[in-house]
C-alpha cells in the first residue's frame, strides 16, 4: 500500500518543553492509523502539526509524495487534511447543512444549496451515516454534531482525516457507531488519523503508533500485537492494576445519606429517595450512564446544589443546608467530572491552583496576604510527588494535557482532605498509566481510613476497587450490591434501569 | 518563508515593538485628523507637549488631570480583572462627588484634618454605594452589570442636574444661573501640594498614589485579589470551591466604585471647588480608556494616566495656541485606546522566519 502522509523528524517545542522529538510517522491510503500514548506524549501537538495549527520547528511532512508547506489549517484542507476538534466549531442555530457549506468558497450560500445537498447525501450514503440535513445543530446530540464535523472535513474533500480523542465525549453506544462510520470511510479509500488512549478503541485500528515523551516509540501492525504489548511500549514499562484490599474491612459510618431529594430547573426529579452510607476504610461505587444524577448527587453533597427533601449526615451529625466552604471546611475531598470547568481556574498555574479553596487558609496566608514562598514550595512538592509535567508551577493550567490537570485536583484534594473524598470520575479522559495512578492514590485514601464515593463509567474499574456499588439510573438507586456477587450483566440491567429481579441492597 | 504564528509564551522585546508601533501609529493618525481639521500639526503638536510638559508648572498641570483618571482606572481594573463590566464610572465620579460635597455641608465645625477626612471618606463611599447597588441588581436579580450600571449614570446625572438646578443646592443670589452649586466652603478645600499659576497640584495625587500600590498589592499579593482573578478566569470553579462569589461581586463593585468616587471627590475639592457638572463629566469613560490601555495593570495604569492626563492638560493649551476643535482630544483618546488594542492583540502573535518543510 502506498503513504499517503510521512512525516520525517518532525520537532516541535514550547519553550523548554519538547512536545515533539525526531517524530517519524507514515500513514498509508485507506487506514485507520491509531496514534497512542500517555498524557503529554504529543499526540495533540503533532496533529495540530499536521493540520497547519502549528508550525513544526523541523521536519517534514509530505502529503501524496510531496512536500506539504502547511502555515494555516485552510493550506492543510486545501491539501487534503482534515481535523475533528473535540470541542466543536458549529453554529447551533445553523442546520446541518448550512453548517457543512458555510465558509465553502465564493458562491452564495442558495446557489450552493441544492448541490451540496446532493453531495452531503451521497457523502452520508458512502458512509453509512444517517443524519436529518434540516435538524439544526441545537438539536443533534453529541455523537451527531460530531458527525457534522466530520462531513463537514469530507464535503470539503478530506482524505486524510484526524480525529483527537473523538470518544472523549462520548457515550459507549456513539463510539461504537462512530466506529462504523470510520469503518464505512476507511472502506471508501479515506485515511483515519485517530487519537485515543482506550484500549479497546486502539485495537479496532489498522496499525498503531505509540508515542512516549515526545517520540514516537513503534509502529505495530494491530492484529499481529495484544493490548497489554502496547500498554507497556506506551509506559515503558509494565502496567500493574490494583485491587483493594480484602483483608482491610469497612467500618463505622463517615458518610450517611438518607432519602435525598432534588429537583431540576423544570421541576424534574433528579435525585429520588437516594440513600446510602460509606464506611471507613470503604469505597463505594457510583456506576451508571452519564447523566442519571451523578453529578447532581456530588454537588448535594458539596453544598453547591440544594435538596428539595431528605439529607446527610458526615461522623453521624447532620448538615442542614451546606455551603460549599463548610464542605471543605470539614474536610471533604471533591474531584469534579468537569475539571475544567468546575475544579480548576485555567489562567493560574499549578501553585496557585494547588491552593484553590485554602487560599484563606492560615497555611498559606499571612494575614490578608498570600505567602508565595510557602505557595511555591508546596507546588515544587506536588508537582514531584503527583509528576506533573509542566514547564512551571505558574504556566497556565490551560496549557497543560488533561492528565496533567487532573494530577494537580487530585494533589490538592488529597492533600486538604479528611476522611471523605468524593470522586466523580476521576480516571476521565486519563489514559491507562494515568488512571492506574489515580487509583493507587485513592486506594492509599481507602487504607488511611477514608470513605470514598468513587463514580465512573469503567465497570471494569469499579468491581476490581469498590468495597459497594451502588447503581444510578434517572436519579434513583437501583440497588446496592459487593463486586463478588454481582456480574457485569446484572449492573448493566441495572444501570438500563431494568431493576425488577435484582434490586436489592446489602449493608 | 515568513509567517505569522501565536506564540507560547510572551516576550519583552516584542511587547515594545508593538506599543512603540501604537503609539506611532495613534501619533500619525492624530496628526493627520488635526491637519483635516485645518489646523498645523507640527505647530500643533508642539503646543500640545509645551502644555502638557513644557514647564514645571505644565508638568504639574498634567499630573493634575492624571489624577482622577488614575482613580477611576484603577477602579476599572478591579472590576474588570474580575471580569466584572463595570462601566458606570461616571455616575460613581458624579455620586462620589455629591456624597462629599453633602458631607462637606455638615463637617465644618470640624478640626481640619478630621473633615478632609470625612469628605475623602464620603467621596468613596458615594461611588462605592452606587457600584454595590448595580451589584445587588446582579447579584438578587441577575440584572446585567452593563445595562445597570449604564442606567444608573442617567439617574445619577439627572439627580444632580435636579439638585443643582432650582434644587437645595443651586447657587442662588448670582444673577445667572449656571447650573452649579455655591463654592464649596474655601476653609474645606483639598491642599495643594504644589501650586504656582494654573499649575495646581492638590493632595488627591497622593490618594492615587496609595490607591495605585494599594491594587497592585492587592490583586497580586492577597486572598482577596487571588479571588478577584480566579472569578474573572472561572466563577463557577471559585464557588464549588468555597468562596461567597455573591458578596465577591459586591466587594469589587464597592470597590471599583469607591475608586472612581474618590475621583469625584477630588476633582470638586482638589480643583473645582464647586460641584457642577461639566467638570466631572468624562472622567470616568476616560477612566475606562486608561485602565484598558494601561492593560488593566496598576503599573500600566500609572503610565496610561499620566499619558492621557498630559494629553487632557496639553489639549487645553493647544486650543489656546493653534485653536484646534475640542471634540478633537476624545478623537485622539479614541484613537489611541483603538491602536493599543491592536497591539494588545499583536503581542499574542509572533512573525516567524524559517526554512523548515523544504
Ligand atoms: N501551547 C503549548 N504551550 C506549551 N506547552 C505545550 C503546549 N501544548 C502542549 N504543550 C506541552 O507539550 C507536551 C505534549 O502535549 P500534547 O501534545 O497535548 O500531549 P497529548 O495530546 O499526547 O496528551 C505536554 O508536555 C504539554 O504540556
Ligand atoms: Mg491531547
Amino acid at each position: 500500500m502506498e503513504n499517503l502522509l510521512s512525516v520525517q523528524n518532525l520537532t516541535k517545542r514550547f519553550g523548554p518543553v519538547t512536545a515533539n522529538d525526531g517524530v517519524n510517522l507514515e500513514v498509508r491510503k485507506g487506514e485507520i492509523h491509531c496514534l497512542f500514548g500517555e498524557n503529554g506524549a504529543g499526540k495533540s501537538t503533532l496533529s495540530s502539526c499536521l493540520y497547519g495549527y502549528y508550525r513544526a520547528d523541523s521536519g517534514v511532512i509530505r502529503f501524496k509524495g510531496e512536500v506539504a508547506e502547511l502555515n494555516s489549517p485552510a493550506d492543510a484542507l486545501r491539501l487534503g487534511i482534515g481535523m475533528v476538534h473535540q470541542h466543536f466549531v458549529l453554529v447551533s442555530n445553523f442546520t446541518v447543512l448550512e453548517n457543512i457549506i458555510v465558509g465553502s468558497a465564493g458562491t452564495g450560500l442558495f446557489l450552493t444549496k441544492s448541490d451540496a445537498r446532493r453531495k452531503i447525501s451521497e457523502l452520508c450514503e458512502s458512509c453509512g451515516l444517517s443524519i436529518d440535513l434540516d435538524r439544526e445543530i441545537w438539536e443533534l446530540s453529541v455523537g451527531e454534531q460530531q458527525w457534522v464535523e466530520i462531513l463537514k472535513a469530507l464535503y470539503f474533500g478530506a482524505e486524510l482525516l484526524i480525529l483527537d480523542e473523538p470518544t472523549a465525549v462520548l457515550t459507549p453506544q456513539q463510539s461504537d457507531q462512530l466506529f462504523r462510520i470510520l469503518d464505512g470511510m476507511r472502506m471508501r479509500g479515506l485515511s483515519i488519523i485517530l487519537i485515543s488512549h482506550k484500549l479497546r478503541e486502539v485495537m479496532q485500528s489498522d496499525r498503531v503508533t505509540i508515542l512516549r515523551k515526545g517520540r514516537a516509540i513503534a509502529t505495530v501492525e494491530t492484529s499481529e500485537t495484544t493490548a497489554e504489548a502496547i500498554t507497556a511500549l506506551m509506559v515503558g514499562h509494565k502496567v500493574s492494576k490494583h485491587v483493594r484490599d480484602r483483608s482491610v474491612e469497612p467500618a463505622g459510618e463517615v458518610l450517611a445519606v438518607d432519602r435525598a431529594c432534588a429537583i431540576g430547573e423544570w421541576g424534574e426529579d433528579i435525585l429520588k429517595d437516594v440513600s446510602f452510607n460509606i464506611g471507613r476504610h470503604e469505597i463505594l461505587g457510583l456506576a451508571g450512564v452519564a447523566g442519571n444524577g451523578q453529578k447532581e448527587l456530588f454537588e448535594t453533597l458539596m453544598g453547591v446544589r440544594a435538596l428539595s427533601s431528605g439529607g446527610f449526615s458526615l461522623e453521624g451529625e447532620a448538615i442542614t443546608k451546606p455551603t460549599s466552604r463548610e464542605m471543605l471546611d470539614r474536610g471533604i475531598g471533591f474531584v469534579p467530572d468537569d475539571r475544567s470547568l468546575e475544579g480548576l481556574i485555567p489562567e493560574f498555574g499549578a501553585a496557585e491552583n494547588l491552593i484553590l479553596g485554602w487560599q484563606r487558609a492560615r497555611e498559606y496566608c499571612r494575614g490578608p496576604f498570600l505567602d508565595r514562598r510557602k505557595m511555591d514550595a508546596l507546588a515544587r512538592r506536588k508537582i514531584e510527588e503527583f509528576k506533573v509535567v509542566t514547564a512551571s508551577a505558574d504556566l497556565p493550567v490551560e496549557r497543560l494535557s488533561g492528565g496533567n490537570a487532573q494530577r494537580i485536583i487530585l494533589a490538592r484534594e488529597f492533600l486538604h482532605s479528611r476522611g471523605l473524598l468524593l470522586a466523580n470520575q476521576p480516571t476521565r479522559g486519563l489514559d491507562v498509566a494515568a488512571s492506574e495512578f489515580v487509583y493507587e492514590k485513592i486506594l492509599e485514601k481507602r487504607a488511611a481510613g477514608f470513605a470514598v464515593l468513587l463514580a465512573s463509567e469503567e465497570l471494569d474499574d469499579l468491581l476490581r476497587l469498590c468495597d459497594r456499588i451502588a447503581v444510578i439510573f434517572k436519579g434513583r438507586i437501583m440497588g446496592i450490591v459487593r463486586p463478588e456477587e454481582t456480574t457485569l450483566l446484572e449492573l448493566g440491567m441495572m444501570m438500563a434501569g431494568d431493576a425488577k429481579d435484582v434490586q436489592r441492597t446489602v449493608q | 518563508m515568513i509567517s505569522i504564528q501565536r506564540r507560547s509564551g510572551s516576550s519583552l522585546r516584542w511587547n515594545v515593538v508593538c506599543f512603540s508601533a501604537a503609539i506611532l501609529c495613534a501619533f500619525l493618525s492624530s496628526a493627520a485628523l488635526l491637519a483635516l481639521s485645518g489646523g498645523d500639526a507640527v505647530k500643533g503638536f508642539s503646543a500640545l507637549f509645551t502644555g502638557a510638559f513644557g514647564s514645571q508648572n505644565a508638568l504639574f498641570g498634567s499630573l493634575a488631570k492624571a489624577t482622577p483618571l488614575l482613580l477611576v482606572g484603577l477602579g476599572t481594573v478591579i472590576a474588570f480583572r474580575a471580569k466584572i463590566w463595570n462601566i458606570g464610572q461616571e455616575g460613581q465620579v458624579l455620586a462620589g462627588a455629591m456624597m462629599a460635597y453633602w458631607a462637606s455641608l455638615m463637617v465644618g465645625s470640624l478640626p481640619y484634618w478630621v473633615a478632609l477626612t470625612v469628605i475623602a471618606l464620603a467621596g468613596l463611599l458615594g461611588g462605592g454605594i452606587l457600584g454595590l447597588l448595580a451589584g445587588y441588581l446582579k447579584t438578587r436579580f441577575g440584572t446585567n452589570e452593563v445595562i445597570s450600571t449604564v442606567m444608573l449614570n442617567y439617574i445619577v446625572i439627572f439627580f444632580l442636574a435636579y439638585l443643582l438646578d432650582g434644587g437645595p443646592w443651586m447657587e442662588t443670589g448670582v444673577t445667572v444661573a449656571y447650573h452649579q452649586s455655591p463654592p464649596v466652603n474655601p476653609s474645606l478645600e483639598w491642599p495643594d501640594l504644589f501650586a504656582r499659576g494654573a499649575g495646581k497640584l492638590h493632595i488627591g495625587f497622593l490618594f492615587a498614589l496609595a490607591a495605585s500600590a494599594f491594587c497592585a498589592i492587592l490583586i497580586d499579593r492577597t486572598s482577596l485579589g487571588y479571588d478577584i482573578r480566579a472569578f474573572g478566569s472561572n466563577p463557577t470553579a471559585l464557588r464549588f470551591r468555597g468562596t461567597n462569589v455573591r458578596r465577591l461581586l459586591l466587594v469589587v463593585m464597592l470597590l471599583s466604585g469607591a475608586l472612581a468616587g474618590l475621583a469625584g471627590a477630588g476633582e470638586l475639592f482638589g480643583t473645582a471647588h464647586r460641584l457642577r457638572a461639566e467638570t466631572l463629566l468624562g472622567i470616568g469613560s476616560s477612566g475606562i480608556v486608561v485602565a484598558m490601555v494601561g492593560g488593566l495593570r496598576p503599573s500600566g495604569v500609572m503610565l496610561a494616566a499620566l499619558f492621557f492626563g498630559a494629553l487632557k492638560s496639553g489639549a487645553i493649551y493647544m486650543r489656546l495656541q493653534s485653536g484646534t476643535p475640542a471634540g478633537l482630544v476624545s478623537a485622539m483618546e479614541g484613537l489611541v485606546l483603538l491602536f493599543f488594542l491592536c497591539a494588545v492583540v499583536a503581542t499574542k502573535f509572533q512573525i516567524v522566519r524559517s526554512n523548515v518543510h523544504a
